[in-house]
């Protein structure tokens, strides 16, 4: 495949980002086993099956930049470099989590790590996309903001609004639709496609591009792009990354919208192993060290839920800090 | 410190300048503030002296316009947004009661929000059912946010740029009818502490309490039932939350007899929080009389000039509400 | 290594699942990620997948059966392995939840537990009561219909329509409020009512028994209900009287030196603007100062218990049209004679005027009744309640009295008396507090005015 970018992978920079993706896909399944054990309570919208969306996307930034993202946020937290104990103990609702245990996994952040939150609402953070956008080029920081969504949000006004208004004050904001196919159990196919949505951001003025969202260094390239121009003062873009997510839309979910055979067509395009041939095909890595790699990822997300799990809850004293600022 | 008579318009403008004088980091976002001057004249002259960095226009987006408010002092800025008519403010609800308000809650306190989102409000003007409304009990109902609502120049210069200052989200309620309205304002800025209430007028034998437009048309019913040789304290809570209970339990034990006004609608509305407040404290014991609210009928504003009128308290509505209290005729 | 096949959580309010079929039956190969199982939760049902590739052995739950979340079920094994030896087979499914409603027991009345408090409270015997509710359940309206068509025992405070001002009043003056009649809207009684009720009972007369008229004709009569104000007073002199043992103590007070320092104070006041001091501020200051010296003259008999007032608020009774209401000075012995004057000035106006309001009239400690601008000599007064006593201030009329040598001279000489309740104030106590108070009267000087 041709890179369009400048920037090639080193090794290191190779492995990191396999560790990432394993990482996030540890990360999901051990959630989902925590949950279906009933130590973990709510809900979770699990992403997997969407990590080169995340991993190749974020992997574009600085460590000052920042993200913003959604409920399926996961993998997102992880590339961007979020220590896994603490989002472990979040979803535990533990007090040593991101959130002290207030937000759960559908509302983590890592604010001093530059992650500025998942939503609990669909186009949620899209609006305040623009916003961080605009406080970006007053802080005049050469910052630039990656935006989550999926092709839910897509529909929204919200959706519609932040376009407008992004193009308008030529924010250093790349906007990211990774379109899973459904938003919940409906389908994207009936209102749009990928290519749909990258070319109505031609015409709300900024450029769009649809890219397969399963392959990592598709979405990196796309991305990087996107970044450069923000960074220069270019203005917003938008990317789709075209992906699926394996699991339900969320663990209610019971998949009656899709069959079977769609899943597993899917999951034959598995980002992860397709990235790690990639890999070892340039040569970047060895077989044997992808092992180790996946081995080290799932101890990672192995000593996460330790940490998680011997956390204490938060304090019933404490129940209504944080409401306001003093 | 020079004191001089401006309208309350004039005050709001004031305070936002002195304010983006002093702090590089607010700036306003909203629908014609900026050539057009805002739809009530506010930002007139902002434009020219800020230029288009820090005075935002935007289309039609309230919603767009209010979640970039809220994106932008999540990394620090202290952006001032402008719903035009509080009536909007149901397209703009999604950004501040389920982002402004929860944010910094949600993410462990460790997330700040400081923005303050201004809104005219009210009827009198025969704008009708979808640019006259108050609803300023919405949002003093979501936890995270805080709601004032000043009813003089003097109390509008000093709560806005406490509002500016404050590192909350804060929902500042403007009533068009007070804009026009002149008192004396010291030139240099100034802060009112949010949460705190104003005796605006003291008496022993009626507490009334009211906010925004109904303060000065109590004042003006006070004068005349001072003629009957009725005494009425006005309170004026000036913030909705934080609310100083403090300052009115102290009136209501005073006087044992309490007329709430609002122009609101009364089912729902600030008043029956506040009776509950009431009735709860202290000043439970030195009830002399039921708690009664003298508040806008349960109905859209109407467009009919005469029906406006009648639709919310006027001054002549109070005398009457506040006589029968005062008489224990209630 | 066995892997347990556990009931899942796929719900946010989930407890349990309930098995619905199984797919794969005891000794079959499975491969992870196959579906093996159907459960049901919510009435919607969905697959649950093999956790690992192996042999499935030991199930332990069957379609139908309840099972808590993240219970063992089922194992799968590698070939050749055995099951898990101390394991125990999952617990049996949980019993069907306990009915909500108790059955009643054979011959127990079915009712409400507050109908039953209720009912036990008045003596009432539930059997005896129709009940309205589910099944026949005597429900506490149903008792309380039953109490209603009884004859009733008097009503307490909680049935008297009254203001949450009324009620504190009447709590802290110890006032019956079923006494008060009310004159707000319905027969509302307000605080101005337990007011006058509290504060009827001062500074009367005393109560010389009348005698009997001769029978008249009716034409003769004119008949006043007594009701009101009126009532109020009668009812609390009576019980004054009746419960408090009252001992009186009578001094004559040369007024020599009292009259100068009033003229004196009159005179600095006039050329500073300030109220005119009547004796009557003079004296509630004498008074309140000389009761810090004699805590048991400013205190109460509450049930068992004496309870000394710290706080000296002096009542001075002023005469109304309807009766008498005796306005309250706070804190006398902390204010100067100018600051008093101001405030009996007030309080007296505002009184004649009917616009005292609750906390002029509450919280008294003394009382003053003077009744000297009437010209009567001496009079015992009846002690206000809950306070232990009451001082009658007579006229100042100029008397011969003779000096140490005996030579005859005309002095100002006002009389005096203080009764007390003598169930907490002796003789000797009471009779030190009126010469003490006789020493501040004759000797000014010893006062900061």
């Amino acid at each position: 495949m041709t890179l369009s970018s400048e920037k090639t992978l080193t090794k290191t920079e190779a492995a990191h980002l396999l560790l990432q993706m394993y990482q996030v896909r540890a990360f999901e399944e051990q959630a989902e086993k925590s949950y279906m054990e009933g130590k973990i309570h709510g809900t979770m919208h699990l992403s997997i099956g969407q990590e080169a969306s995340a991993v190749g996307s974020i992997s574009t930034l600085e460590p000052t930049d920042y993200i913003i993202g959604h409920h399926r946020g996961h993998g997102l937290c992880i590339a961007k470099g979020a220590d896994l104990n603490l989002m472990m103990a979040e979803f535990y609702g533990k007090e040593t989590g991101y959130c002290r245990g207030r937000g759960g996994s559908m509302h983590i952040a890592d604010q001093a790590g530059g992650n500025l939150g998942a939503n609990g609402v669909v186009g949620g953070g899209i609006p305040m996309a623009v916003g961080i956008g605009i406080g970006l080029k007053m802080q005049g920081q050469n910052r630039v903001l990656l935006a989550f969504f999926g092709d839910g949000a897509a529909s929204t006004g919200a959706f519609h609004e932040s376009m407008t208004l992004a193009v308008l004050f030529q924010v250093p904001v790349v906007f990211i639709c990774e379109n899973n196919q459904y938003a919940m159990s409906f389908p994207a196919h009936r209102w749009t496609t990928s290519e749909r949505l990258a070319r109505s951001a031609e015409l709300y003025g900024m450029p769009g591009v649809a890219v397969d969202g399963n392959d990592l260094l598709a979405v990196r390239a796309a991305v990087q792009l996107a970044v450069d121009r923000a960074r220069s003062g270019g203005g917003p873009s938008l990317v789709v990354n075209d992906t699926y997510r394996w699991r339900g839309h969320s663990k209610s979910d019971r998949n009656r919208y899709r069959t079977q055979d769609e899943i597993a067509e899917w999951q034959a395009k598995d980002p992860i192993p397709r990235f790690q041939n990639t890999l070892i095909a340039q040569g970047l890595i060895t077989e044997e060290e992808a092992r180790q790699i996946r081995e080290q990822a799932y101890a990672d997300i192995e000593a996460a839920r330790q940490f998680a799990e011997a956390s204490p809850e938060p304090l019933l004293e404490t129940i209504e800090e944080g409401v306001y600022a003093p | 410190m020079t004191v001089r008579e401006i309208s309350y318009l004039e005050a709001v403008r004031e305070a936002m300048t002195q304010e983006m004088e002093r702090d590089e980091r607010v700036f306003l976002i909203g629908e014609d503030l900026g050539t057009y001057g805002g739809a009530f004249q506010v930002t007139y002259g902002m434009l020219e002296k800020f230029g288009p960095e820090r005075i935002l226009d935007t289309p039609i987006t309230e919603l767009g316009l209010t979640g970039a408010a809220v994106g932008a002092a999540l990394i620090g800025m202290r952006p001032i947004a402008e719903i035009m008519f509080m009536d909007f403010m149901t397209l703009a609800s999604e950004q501040l009661v389920n982002q402004a308000a929860k944010l910094r809650f949600m993410f462990g306190g460790k997330a700040t929000v400081p923005m303050v989102i201004r809104t005219p409000a009210g009827s009198g003007t025969g704008a009708a059912e979808h640019h006259s409304q108050s609803l300023e009990n919405w949002f003093v109902h979501v936890p995270g946010l805080k709601v004032v609502m000043p009813s003089t120049p003097y109390d509008v210069k000093g709560l806005l740029i406490a509002s500016i200052r404050d590192d909350n989200p804060v929902v500042f309620v403007e009533h068009k009818l007070l804009y026009k309205v002149k008192g004396p304002v010291p030139e240099e800025p100034y802060t009112i502490p949010l949460g705190s209430a104003e005796v605006k007028r003291e008496g022993r034998d009626l507490t009334i309490i009211a906010t925004s437009i109904m303060v000065p048309r109590s004042l003006e019913a006070a004068e005349e039932l001072a003629k009957e040789g009725i005494e009425v304290e006005v309170v004026d809570p000036r913030t909705l939350k934080p609310l100083d209970a403090e300052t009115i339990i102290e009136s209501v034990k005073k006087t044992g007899r309490v007329l709430i006004v609002h122009e609101a609608a009364r089912t729902g509305g600030f008043g029956g929080e506040l009776a509950a407040v009431i009735a709860e404290s202290e000043a439970f014991g030195y009830l002399d009389a039921p708690i009664v609210r003298l508040a806008g009928r349960d109905m859209p504003i109407p467009y009919n000039r005469m029906l406006e009128y009648h639709t919310v308290p006027q001054v002549e509505n109070i005398v009457e509400k506040a006589r029968e209290v005062a008489q224990l005729r209630v | 290594m066995a892997t347990k096949v556990i009931m899942p959580k796929v719900d946010m309010d989930q407890a349990t699942g309930t098995v619905v079929e199984w797919l794969k039956q005891d000794g079959d190969s499975v491969r992870a990620g196959e579906p093996i199982l159907v459960i049901e939760t919510d009435k919607v049902a969905i697959e649950v997948e093999a956790p690992a590739t192996g042999i499935l052995r030991g199930i332990s739950a069957k379609p139908g059966d309840v099972i808590p979340i993240a219970t063992t079920i089922a194992y799968i094994l590698e070939p050749g392995e055995a099951l898990p030896a101390d394991e125990m087979p999952a617990p049996a499914p949980a019993a069907a939840p306990p009915p909500l409603e108790p059955p009643s027991l054979g011959g127990e009345v079915l009712a409400t537990p507050v109908a039953r408090n209720v009912a036990a409270g008045s003596g009432l015997d539930l059997g005896a009561v129709a009940g309205t509710g589910p099944r026949g359940k005597v429900t506490r309206a149903d008792v309380e219909a039953a109490l209603a068509g009884r004859p009733t025992a008097p009503a307490g405070d909680g049935r008297v329509y009254a203001t949450p001002a009324a009620r504190r009043l009447a709590r802290e003056q110890n006032v019956d409020l079923r006494a008060v009649s009310g004159s707000g809207p319905k027969g509302r009684v307000q605080a101005a009512d337990v007011l006058a009720t509290a504060q009827a009972a001062t500074a009367a007369p005393t109560p010389a028994p009348m005698p009997v008229a001769a029978s008249a004709s009716l034409t003769d009569l004119e008949v006043i209900p007594l009701q009101g104000m009126r009532r109020t007073i009668a009812e609390r002199m009576t019980a004054s009287y009746q419960s408090i043992p009252h001992i009186t103590f009578t001094v004559r007070v040369d007024m020599t030196r009292f009259n100068e320092a009033r003229e004196q104070l009159n005179a600095k006041a006039q050329a500073t603007g300030g109220e005119r001091i009547s004796a009557t501020a003079m004296i509630v200051k004498a008074v309140a100062s000389t009761l810090t010296r004699h805590p048991f003259l400013n205190a109460s008999l509450q049930g068992e218990e004496i309870h000394l007032r710290r706080e000296i608020n002096v009542g001075v009774a002023v005469a109304l049209d309807e009766g008498l209401i005796v306005p309250v000075i706070r804190g006398a012995d902390r204010k100067g004679v100018a600051e008093i004057a101001a405030e009996v000035n007030d309080l007296s106006t505002r009184a004649r005027e009917g616009r005292l309001v609750p906390s002029d009239v509450s919280g008294g400690t003394f009382t003053v009744s003077n009744l000297g601008p009437f010209g009567v000599e001496q009079f015992t007064a009846i002690i206000n309640p809950p306070q232990s006593a009451i001082l009658a201030v007579g006229a100042t009329q100029l008397e011969a009295i003779p000096d140490e040598d005996g030579h005859i001279t005309a002095r100002p000489i006002m009389r005096i008396t203080l009764s007390a309740d003598h169930r907490i104030v002796d003789g000797a106590v009471a009779a030190r507090f009126i010469s003490d108070l006789k020493m501040v009267l004759e000797t000014p000087v010893l006062l900061s005015w």
